[in-house]
């Protein structure tokens, strides 16, 4: 049986990238079979009766078993916190380098990971080139059985033999009514596509681990994998949709027991700040990206009298933890359609 | 040998803030100094790039520049100091840091010229950042007591309390008519911001809209820039409309200013001594190519 050399969990047979973690499992490795010669470690012994991390391991085996027995080093991704092998200068999972010192304000909030021009990544058997930096493209090669999903007016190019389907969607006549695309497109393994935006800014690689619910500002997405399941929660309260400056809708994006991968695109730059349970901050509504679905959010206004001019309103966006919460740099809205 | 340590002095080209040279960026500014200084053959010099993250002390509050893009400015004010800004350039803000409005002078010209009415001020402590809405770079100019600076409207971003606030007349302007109708057109902007420390040094925050560059034109020296590609200049700095028609341009030559749009230029005139910035990502300037009518003072060229 083969197994993961990050996360050593069993691998199927044939398989090229471990399901938990997109670790590519190396080919060249003859698979663990009952029938191959033992190694020269300890026998396997029932946990129950496994020694205690008091008693001395048996030494005698120590030079040959080494290799085999030194725990592996494994670096953390800052970003997506999942691990990769020592010596990867970019992180598996989301692309992000693993070799760059992560920036964070004083004030807390952390700047998403600038992708290297050409990074690559992947998710399930499939993978991602993020190609260019100032509007960047993510272009996969999506394996057989993969597929992802995306608002229609992202798509920059696509093998012709790449099959293209649509996504059922619940609410449409409500969609309509609230601007968001009626149909969601998907692309289907095998076979490559890429997408890109229409202005400067970066791509935020968002793996999903099970479990995790994530709201997006319409229009922000740029594709999920099929892993993820793709809703739409209404935003509440009627000052919130007219001032909230994202429309009556939010995308939500919910993974099941398998984890997923969402790439986003953040107008100018993008900052990512986690709320503790209560903690609160003030965020101009068109500048939020994305949050946890635990943060709520709350339009405040915020007058600003001048005399016999009256004056105007400020409105902002109240985000209160606990969670995380995305925010992006430039926030006009530009329209696609 | 002497051990005396010989004193370094090093001038930063941007802001002219004078510093010992030994850190990596300049306190007053923030651009990078251990880079070499990028200046064209024809003396513009480029804005130094600015490593991520850079700090500026602002005596007890400071200044972060985030982002290299669309770079964010996050200030961490201290009790008592205080910044303004027009209010769409927040971001975002801590819940502790007070808003309230800035009353200006002169309201109704404002109100018609498409100034903002209100200047919106926030005080300390507590975090604020701003930003704008387009790729670019941000300038942070420190202004000494007594200096002033010149800067066309919609390019402010932030500023600090003790740097005082006015605004001119450009004097920048043409009229077009057609039929019976007649429009002004203001290429420069009808109004200018002008900032001014009076006792204490401030900061002045400006967002120049793709790559900026800096030029200091000798007494008497002129050039020519697009209206619209103008970020700030000296107060010293004179200028005026300029208008050229190149040779064989298409459109009638009745009169000295009849000429049709394609083959116009409209131009700012800018004289020395002193600094004249631009920025490279500039809206066109407003002019829809009918028969200029009247217009201020101005020079010609037709070739």
């Amino acid at each position: 049986m083969r197994t993961c050399p990050t996360c050593q969990r069993p691998v199927a047979e044939g398989q090229k990238f471990c399901s938990h973690d997109g670790t590519r499992i190396p080919q060249d490795v003859a698979p663990q079979q009952v029938s191959a010669p033992a190694p020269p470690v300890a026998p396997t012994v029932p946990p129950q009766y496994a020694p205690t991390p008091t008693q001395p391991p048996n030494v005698s085996h120590a030079p040959h078993a080494s290799a085999q027995d030194a725990p592996i080093e494994r670096l953390k991704c800052q970003w997506c916190e999942s691990m990769n092998e020592k010596g990867a200068t970019t992180c598996r999972t989301c692309g992000a380098p693993l070799d760059i010192k992560n920036l964070v304000s004083e004030s807390g909030w952390r700047e998403a990971p600038r992708l290297k021009d050409m990074t690559e990544f992947q998710f399930g058997q499939s993978t991602c080139q993020v190609e260019g930096e100032i509007v960047p493209v993510a272009e996969l090669n999506l394996a057989p059985g993969d597929a992802v999903y995306f608002e229609h007016h992202v798509l920059l190019w696509k093998d012709d033999i790449t099959p293209m389907s649509t996504m059922p969607l619940q609410g449409g006549i409500k969609r309509v009514l609230a601007g968001m695309p009626f149909i969601i497109s998907v692309a289907n393994g095998p076979g490559r596509v890429a997408f890109s935006r229409d202005a400067t800014g970066e791509l935020v690689v968002l793996p999903l681990h099970p479990g995790m619910e994530l709201d997006v500002r319409e229009h922000a997405f740029l594709l999920a994998s099929h892993h993820i399941n793709y809703s739409f929660v209404r935003v509440k309260g009627l000052r919130n949709i007219l001032f909230g400056g994202q429309g009556m809708f939010m995308d939500r994006f919910v993974t099941g027991p398998t984890p997923g991968m969402l790439i986003l695109h953040g107008y100018g730059n993008v900052f990512e700040r986690v709320l503790r349970p209560g903690e609160s901050i003030m965020v101009e509504p068109g500048a939020f990206l994305y949050k946890d679905s635990s943060v709520t959010m709350d339009v405040e206004f915020v007058q600003l009298t001048s005399g016999w001019f009256g004056g105007s309103t400020m409105s902002l966006a109240r985000m209160t933890g606990p969670g995380r919460v995305g925010i992006q740099s430039m926030y006009v809205h530009h329209h696609t359609e | 040998m002497s051990n005396i340590p010989v004193e370094r002095h090093y001038t930063c080209p941007w802001c002219n803030t004078v510093s010992d040279g030994t850190q990596l960026s300049c306190p007053g500014c923030g651009v990078s100094i251990d880079v070499e200084k990028i200046v064209t053959k024809s003396g513009w010099i480029e804005m130094p790039g600015r490593k991520d993250m850079t700090k500026i002390q602002l005596g007890h509050s400071s200044l972060q520049i985030e982002g290299e893009y669309v770079p964010v400015a996050d200030f961490n004010l201290a009790p008592n100091d205080g910044v303004y800004f027009s209010h769409h350039v927040l971001l975002w803000m801590d819940t502790q840091v007070k808003v309230s409005a800035m009353s200006l002078k002169g309201a109704w010209n404002r109100l018609f010229a498409g100034l903002p009415l209100i200047m919106t001020e926030a005080q300390g402590p507590g975090h604020i950042a701003f930003t704008r809405d387009a790729p670019g770079e941000l300038i942070a100019l420190p202004i000494q007591p007594g200096q002033a600076v010149d800067v066309r409207e919609h390019i402010f971003l932030v500023a600090t309390h003790s740097v005082s606030y006015d605004w001119f007349d450009t004097g920048v302007w043409f009229t077009t008519q057609e039929d019976n109708s007649s429009k002004t057109h203001y290429p420069l902007g009808r109004y200018m911001d002008r900032f001014f420390a009076q006792q204490a040094p401030g900061l002045l925050l400006l967002h120049a809209a793709g790559n900026a560059f800096i030029r200091h034109l000798a007494p008497g020296q002129s050039i020519l820039v697009k209206p619209t590609a103008l970020l700030f200049k000296d107060p010293t700095v004179q200028m005026h409309l300029h208008l050229e028609y190149p040779r064989g341009s298409s459109g009638s030559s009745w009169g000295l200013f009849s000429s049709s749009w394609r083959s116009r230029h409209l131009w700012l005139k800018l004289y020395g001594p002193g600094r004249v910035a631009i920025h490279s990502a500039y809206d066109p300037a407003g002019d829809d190519g009918r028969v200029i009518w009247r217009h201020s003072d101005a020079t010609q060229q037709e070739w």
